[in-house]
């Protein structure tokens, strides 16, 4: 297939996913898409991040969700919140800029400690560690709860990022009888996208990118050339890892509040659907894969209600799941370059 | 003394009980063009990966430009102009050969995270020079058709070509080629010994593990013999030919 | 801490017998694979599915109706049924995977898909309430030092004569060593005659019968709940890559350790009011021992060369 029937098949099944959305849904259309795409917009920034790892540097991390949790947990304990099982209030914090980027480099940090087993670690055995090292996160988050509110969470800190909202926005935003704050993050982390877009672009053709692609191809041989495969591997690490800690704070805020659950490893396993349907190693990929992967998520009620009459909680979920899981397995299998990513660049057989 | 580039004390290595490797001594001048030869198991490549410092020895030293190179990381070793290629050629598949050529080229400054951000005029005349490089090296192998395709499209003489062309990016003084004649049809051998001849000429010490003994023998000026670990023989081309214990370790079956 | 170490005996069969499961098949065939703990599970729904009571109240699968079968026979039974899945797995996907040569990468990737596809089909058909067999309740009573119910100590001794049945066919019979062989070089093993397809599926339906055995042990032992496998997937890792990925021997001892190592952990002085980050030790431990002997304790380091 050229890169252009790819490019047209791509938008083709993006805006008849969306319009799909629009038919099935008679009522209350707008805010469906506008939940949807505030969802894939912080997703497509995560699996951006898990490209950097995977697409570009080869490296198998299993371990997306704990990034993000990292990013998120970090960020928000910085800012006014309130935490554990009383919503114990902590009004002072930083203002939100600074503990984002407080955020991302604690983010960057624990990619760097993630990366260090993958220093001799094979691609399989790093699959491993990384799924395990972001349990750990977890069972620990929820342990320390005098820190993080344990499974009561943090709750209480939305204003800290809604205060910027201007108020022709507001205006805009209720005039389509949309909630400005949800609106207000999926805003954000698309405009995120773009820019994290925009410097992988000039990273991924710059010799930094093309020594990540080298690491991916055979380490070996980059070791024989005189270059530091580990450090490269660390690196690819950290900026990754960074990226996700963006898109884990966003994905809190537009819960607006954040608890242990919500970094499990489904989390890690929907982001790396996404990046496989968009395309590993595709740049843009990761943008429309992740609206296509939410307009299909936003529809298996309906996928649901074909199968079982009055479908429970139960059954809603596990349609969905299964959904998930035969996306990736059916891509895999069948299109594993997804909707953009280069054929001749297929990590196939990676070892 | 100062003529010696690579040397190599008491070097051994047992995998579970088999001696790989168990050299007492060996040294390689500048400017020579060394074979090492024996029969398969003999320990070449494992001496090799020793030398190169992808595996390490049990004891023994090694020595690099006079510089102990023992348990020296292998990207260490390289930097400083000890380059190896693969018996089993590791090119980057899904890179261009252009871009393979310029990874191995680029410097470490050059390949950073924040140059790459910048993108200063200066990096990208860096790039620029490191282009011509890679093209004038391309032009001499006879592979500047493919620069553009990816390096898993070359056949398998090509793919050696590309290793050969990687490591001359570098600047080698000493260049070890793992077997850089296997599954390389016999028209490029040819040429592939001749290129390999004239870099000997051009001043590059290089240290050559290969199977095909005539091959080694028409371009070697000496020749180390490996059996079992241990070095058997070395010498000129002609007085290892000679040599009884060559013959019956190592010619005398490869002529079965 | 005797209590724990009695309590890490039985979780470390349980790990054990899933270890050795993923180990045998990582070994021949090379794939890492993430749905082990859907056959796990696999294999206590199906011991329920067939022994629940016909007058049970406890109505398990709810759109099935009970058979109520004896516990043993309904064991035997789903053992040998994760025994077809695993080779229906195989010559379904797997089979022509390997033959359109996927990498293993892949591979890796498609059993994580199926792993959630499988496990949402439980929650969907098997429910995601948290059951058990229906068992009567016992006493615990004391063997040598451990204070265990009768039950989970003949699970126990299951598990070990299992265990040692398993290392006697892999070191004496004919299919054991034909496994190894391909093991060590499926080319090989093919131009000596043996036939790896064969050999794979063998392996396929052998590691999913251990695996749904050591799911059986896990519904006795604690209960039975769809995601029960992905649970404890984790240690089942573990334990292999403690023991060294892809011998048999190591993941025996490395699921049992691992076992050992998570009950006995509660009682360190620093896991006082911490039970609930247990795994996260025994995780910790993993990958302590990945990046200092990443061949793990019994696996030797790959010759180079």
């Amino acid at each position: 297939m050229n890169i252009s029937a790819k490019w047209i098949t791509t938008l083709v099944l993006t805006f008849s996913s969306l319009a799909l959305v629009f038919v099935l849904n008679p009522d209350g259309q707008l805010r469906i898409l506008a939940n949807l795409l505030t969802f894939a917009g912080i997703y497509a920034l995560a699996a951006v991040g898990l490209n950097v790892h995977f697409g570009l540097t080869g490296l198998l991390n299993f371990g997306h969700a704990s990034f993000m949790g990292v990013g998120a947990y970090v960020t928000l304990l910085l800012i006014p919140h309130a935490a554990g099982r009383e919503g114990e209030i902590n009004e002072n914090g930083l203002p939100f800029l600074l503990a984002l980027l407080i955020g991302i480099i604690a983010a960057s940090l624990f990619g760097l400690l993630l990366g260090l087993p993958a220093m001799r670690l094979r691609g399989d055995y790093l699959a491993i560690v990384t799924i395990a090292a972001a349990e750990i996160f977890r069972l620990l988050v929820r342990d320390l709860e005098s820190i993080t509110g344990g499974v009561y969470g943090i709750i209480n800190f939305s204003s800290a990022l809604q205060k910027y909202r201007p108020v022709f926005f507001d205006e805009a935003v209720i005039s389509l009888d949309l909630a400005p704050a949800q609106i207000w993050v999926g805003l954000l982390s698309w405009i995120s996208v773009f820019l994290v877009l925009l410097l992988l672009k000039r990273l991924s053709s710059s010799p930094w990118g093309r020594a990540l692609r080298a690491v991916r191809e055979d380490e070996d041989a980059v070791r024989a050339l005189g270059k530091n495969a580990v450090w490269l591997k660390l690196q690819s690490f950290m900026l990754g890892a960074g990226i996700a800690g963006v898109s884990g704070v966003f994905l809190a805020f537009n819960y607006g509040f954040v608890e242990t659950t919500i970094f499990i490893p489904l989390l890690t396993f929907y982001v790396w659907a996404i990046m496989i349907l968009g395309g590993v190693g595709s740049l843009t990929g990761p943008i429309f894969g992740s609206i296509i992967f939410w307009a299909i998520i936003s529809e298996t009620d309906k996928i649901a209600s074909l199968i079982f009459e009055n479908a429970d909680g139960q059954q809603l979920a596990g349609v969905r799941f299964m959904l998930v899981g035969l996306l990736i397995m059916l891509l895999m299998i069948f299109r594993p370059s997804g909707l953009l990513g280069k054929k001749e660049e297929l990590l196939l057989n990676v070892k | 003394m100062s003529n010696k580039l690579l040397e190599v004390k008491n070097l051994k290595k047992t995998f579970g009980g088999l001696k790989a490797v168990d050299v007492e001594h060996l040294s390689f001048n500048k400017n020579e063009l060394t074979s090492v030869i024996g029969p398969n198991g003999a320990g070449k490549t494992t001496f090799f990966d020793l030398v190169s410092g992808f595996q390490q020895g049990d004891t023994g030293e090694i020595y690099f430009k006079n510089k102990k190179i023992t348990k020296t990381q292998p990207y260490k070793i390289s930097r400083l102009g000890l380059i190896r290629t693969f018996q089993l050629t590791k090119v980057f598949d899904r890179m261009t050969v252009l871009e393979n050529l310029m990874f191995s080229g680029s410097s470490i400054k050059n390949d950073s995270f924040f140059q790459s951000i910048l993108n200063t005029s200066s990096s990208k005349k860096y790039e620029s020079d490191l282009e011509e490089r890679a093209f004038e090296i391309m032009q001499d192998l006879n592979i500047e058709k493919m620069s553009e395709s990816y390096a898993r499209e070359l056949s398998g003489g090509q793919k050696k070509l590309l290793e050969l062309g990687r490591s001359l990016m570098k600047n080698p003084d000493l260049l070890l080629l793992d077997e850089p004649l296997a599954g390389v049809n016999p028209k490029l051998a040819e040429d592939l010994l001749e290129k390999i001849k004239n870099l000997s000429d051009q001043g590059i010490t290089i240290l050559m593990v290969e199977h095909n003994i005539e091959a080694v023998m028409k371009i070697s000026e000496r020749v180390v013999v490996l059996a079992e670990g241990k070095v058997i023989a070395e010498g000129t081309p002609q007085t290892v030919r000679s040599n009884d214990k060559v013959i019956e370790a190592y010619l005398g079956t490869a002529h079965e | 801490m005797i209590d724990q170490l009695g309590n890490g005996l039985l979780l470390g069969i349980i790990i054990s017998v899933a270890s050795v499961a993923l180990s045998l098949l990582y070994s021949v065939t090379r794939i890492v694979n993430f749905a082990h703990g859907e056959i796990i599970a696999l294999g206590a729904i199906m011991t329920l599915f067939f022994s629940n009571p016909v007058d049970s109240r406890v109505i398990y699968l709810d759109r099935f109706s009970p058979l109520g079968l004896d516990f043993v026979i309904s064991a035997f039974l789903a053992v040998i049924l994760c025994g077809v899945f695993g080779g229906l797995l195989e010559l379904i996907l797997f089979r022509p995977l390997r033959k359109a040569e996927v990498g293993n990468i892949a591979i890796l990737v498609v059993t994580i898909g199926l792993s959630i596809f499988i496990r949402h089909l439980y929650l969907i058909f098997a429910t995601g309430r948290v059951q058990n067999f229906p068992l009567e309740l016992e006493r615990r009573v004391t063997y040598l030092f451990f204070d265990m119910t009768p039950r989970n100590f003949r699970v126990l001794i299951a598990g070990i004569i299992v265990m040692v049945l398993i290392g006697l066919l892999l070191t004496f019979t004919r299919i054991g060593k034909a496994m190894r062989a391909v093991r060590d070089s499926g080319e090989l093993a093919s131009i000596s005659g043996i036939n790896s397809d064969n050999i794979i599926l063998i392996t396929w339906i052998s590691s999913s019968m251990l695996a749904g055995l050591a799911g059986i042990f896990q519904g006795v032992i604690n209960d039975i709940r769809y995601n029960m496998g992905f649970l404890i997937l984790l240690l089942v890792f573990a334990g292999t890559v403690l023991g060294g990925i892809g011998t048999s021997f190591g993941a025996m001892v490395g699921g049992l350790l691992i076992g050992i190592f998570v009950q006995v952990s509660v009682a360190f002085p620093f896991m006082e009011g911490h039970i609930e980050a247990k795994n996260a030790v025994a995780l910790g431990l993993m990958i302590v021992i990945l990046l200092f002997r990443p061949q793990g304790i019994f696996g030797q380091k790959e010759r180079i060369s």
